[in-house]
């Protein structure tokens, strides 16, 4: 007989806030999600409650309600994971649970309950220990899936056990809502006069099936156990990483790139088996006498060979200063991309890709890969917002550069440079720029830019004049219109 | 260099290996792969951006924040597609020297441009030059100050002339003559115009 135990989180959002030690929680609080074009409450503190809130009312309301509200917006991303951290958790419980998100688990207790002395005592004790961790808990043990968790979720006490064969009598005072339905089909059934599910046992499934959906039957076979509904524990997703536990510690050059090695062809063989590669690896030393280091190398694109990896960590390896040795080395793979395989190619172009990949990697682990950048175009009339940089390592598709219709320098000086007026004119006829004196020979402009209007801050109207000097170099000269002291800057050099 | 060449070869500049061949600027003027030249001058930039725009592939410039964050690819685009630019922002001129070193080793960069304030001396220069001749790539070492006594295949005073154009000065030449030229360009499908200056060719 499969019995299975539904755990569910009713205030999991906000428990996340109160283990974070957030006080606000303590008064009227609530976190909010946007749904159906407002921000809604979720999930109340007690105060909250007190104040007459409820689940569902929108924000402003909320506020008119209780003025003193306080919220937070919900994290699904965090909240998923701290699901998962408790799904790992309860495996002490019992060998297969599944995730049932936003805020439940679902465990296989067959043949479990026993080692804690009966469900009831088993319910107890995760409920205990759920406490303990400052989780508010509720428990349905039934037959099936479906029925624990409406059990867990529309009984009044924490812990509802259904006996076994009992399931359909324990559900018949249940409301429809219990099994789980999505909100138009539950309404449609409630218009049709059915409250609890007990009503719809007496109904034929085909006569059910035709008026309301397969949807509904689908539901209540399940929760009946009509048909099987097993639990499909998620699996853990797959760890690349390796460790290695020493006898004694090591602290040689030549020792440590052999356990690398061997952690990297461990880690790289996985990998491989996988079809992927990882673009970081992090290696975590543990050197006797001070707490750990970890180091992490980069790559431009999805590697797992041992050798290269072993080649990134060289340097830091000896750059790190281990008087007594290291007894214990994890390496972890991280950024897992598919790797595919490419045939090389007679123009060796797949070859040119892999080499700039190769060196990419090199300079960014050493100088940091925010430091090898590429150029990409922007959309501006503006010459400094004409272009971006981008990270080399990120790789985008080769931008397509459209040649600008303005004459514009090689050498774009932002903020521009600040000029001694020797003699004064529009532009000045002489000027002092780096220490060097400059004469104008001849002078193109003004270009006049206004700042962009969508801006906020752009800045003033700028004047641009190209100018050619005495010299020899041909300067690019800005000043802003309507100022009383007019102020020169270069701002740029052409070639 | 290892016997099994004949004389004539080395003296014509044949060296073995991805070194062979060079960058032909204009008709009178090619710049050997393979090896390290120096630039100096105003308009150095331009004579970079020039030979950059001739080498075939990416194009590495390494040099301090200061350096790098002043270039426009916008106004670059008349001498190469700056999307064959790679930027190396670096702290001081160890990490310069050494990401050049990496640059010019490593197959794949046709042109490697590094910003220097002051000259490479022997040692570095030496280095730079063995590992262009590793790679295959011409590597262009862009002085701001003073150049120093160096291994460099060739050295260039670039200036900018007041009437257009440009002057370049080739003040050493390891396997040639010295010269200098003055030079004019019309544009991105055109070599640039050379025209010998027979004054400063002893220079």
């Amino acid at each position: 007989m499969r019995r299975t135990l539904s755990l569910w989180l009713p205030r999991l959002p906000l428990e996340r806030r109160i283990r974070l030690g957030d006080t606000r929680t303590e008064g009227a609080f609530a976190i909010v999600a946007e749904s159906r074009n407002a921000w809604r409450l979720t999930h109340l503190s007690e105060a909250a409650g007190k104040a007459g809130l409820v689940p569902g009312l929108s924000l402003t309301d909320a506020r008119a309600i209780c003025p003193s509200l306080l919220t937070e917006p919900a994290d699904p991303s965090r909240e998923g994971a701290l699901l998962r951290a408790l799904w790992r958790w309860s495996d002490q419980f019992a060998p297969r649970v599944a995730l049932a998100p936003p805020d439940g688990l679902v465990l296989d207790i067959s043949g479990c309950a026993h080692l804690f002395g009966g469900e009831r005592a088993m319910a107890e004790i995760l409920l205990q220990r759920a406490g303990d961790l400052r989780f508010t808990a509720r428990i349905g043990i039934a037959d099936t899936k479906g029925a624990a968790s409406a059990l867990a979720r529309f009984e009044a006490a924490p812990v509802a056990i259904a006996k076994p064969g009992e399931t359909a009598s324990a559900l018949e005072p249940l409301p429809v809502a219990a099994l789980g339905l999505d909100a138009a089909l539950l309404n449609d059934i409630r218009r049709a006069g059915f409250q609890t599910i007990g009503q719809l046992y007496g109904i034929r499934s085909a006569e059910l099936a035709r008026r309301f959906g397969l949807a509904l039957t689908h539901y209540l076979d399940r929760a009946l156990e009509r048909v099987p509904d097993p639990v499909v524990p998620a699996s853990a997703d797959p760890v690349y990483a390796a460790r290695a536990t020493l006898p004694d510690p090591i602290g040689l050059q030549a020792d440590l790139e052999e356990v690398i090695l061997r952690l990297a062809g461990a880690v790289c063989q996985r990998l491989g088996t996988a079809g992927c590669g990882a673009r970081r690896y992090h290696l975590l030393v543990r050197p006797v006498d001070r707490p750990d280091e970890v180091m992490t190398v980069g790559f431009a694109r999805p590697n797992a060979t041992p050798g290269a990896v072993l080649q990134q960590f060289r340097r830091p390896l000896d750059k790190l200063k281990l008087a007594f040795g290291a007894d214990f080395f994890r390496l972890s793979a991280e950024s897992i991309e598919p790797l595919h395989p490419r045939q090389a190619g007679f123009s060796g172009a797949a070859r040119r890709e892999d080499d700039r990949a190769d060196l990419i990697s090199i300079l960014g682990n050493r100088l940091g890969f925010d430091r090898v950048r590429i150029y990409a175009p922007e959309d501006s009339h503006l010459p400094e917002r004409e272009y971006v940089t981008l990270d080399a390592m990120a790789r985008p598709e080769a931008p397509a550069w459209q040649a600008s219709p303005r004459a514009r320098p090689i050498r774009l000086y932002h903020p521009p440079e600040p000029l001694r007026v020797e003699t004064p004119g529009r532009p000045p006829l002489a000027f002092e720029w780096r220490r060097q004196l400059y004469e104008i020979a001849r002078s193109t402009g003004p270009e006049r830019l206004a700042s962009e209007w969508w801006q906020a801050t752009g800045g003033a109207m700028r004047d641009y004049w190209r100018v050619e000097t005495r010299n020899g170099p041909r300067l690019w000269l800005v000043t802003w219109p309507g100022l009383a002291e007019p102020a020169w800057y270069v701002a740029g050099q052409f070639p | 260099m290892s016997s099994g060449y004949p004389l004539s070869a080395l003296k014509a500049g044949l060296t073995p290996g991805p070194a062979r061949g060079g960058i032909q600027l204009a008709s009178c003027l090619t710049l050997a792969r393979g090896r390290v030249h120096e630039i100096m001058g105003d308009s150095a930039d331009v004579f970079a951006l020039m030979v950059a725009g001739v080498a075939d592939g990416p194009v590495y410039w390494i040099g301090s924040w200061r350096e790098i964050e002043s270039l426009s690819p916008t106004g670059m685009q008349d001498f190469l597609d700056p999307s064959r630019l790679v930027l190396t922002c670096c702290l001081n001129r160890g990490e310069t020297l050494w990401a050049a070193e990496q640059a010019l080793r490593a197959r794949s960069a046709a042109c490697v441009i590094a910003q220097l304030q002051d000259g490479p001396d022997l040692r570095e220069s030496r280095r730079l030059q063995i590992a262009a001749e590793e790679g295959g790539a011409v590597g262009l070492t862009l002085l701001r100050g003073r150049a120093g006594n160096s291994a460099a295949e060739t050295r260039w005073q670039c200036m900018a002339r007041a009437e257009g154009g440009w002057e370049w000065i080739c003040t050493k030449h390891k396997r040639g003559m010295p010269g200098a030229w003055r030079v004019s360009w019309r544009g991105k499908h055109h070599a640039p115009d050379l025209v010998p200056l027979a004054a400063t060719a002893s220079a």
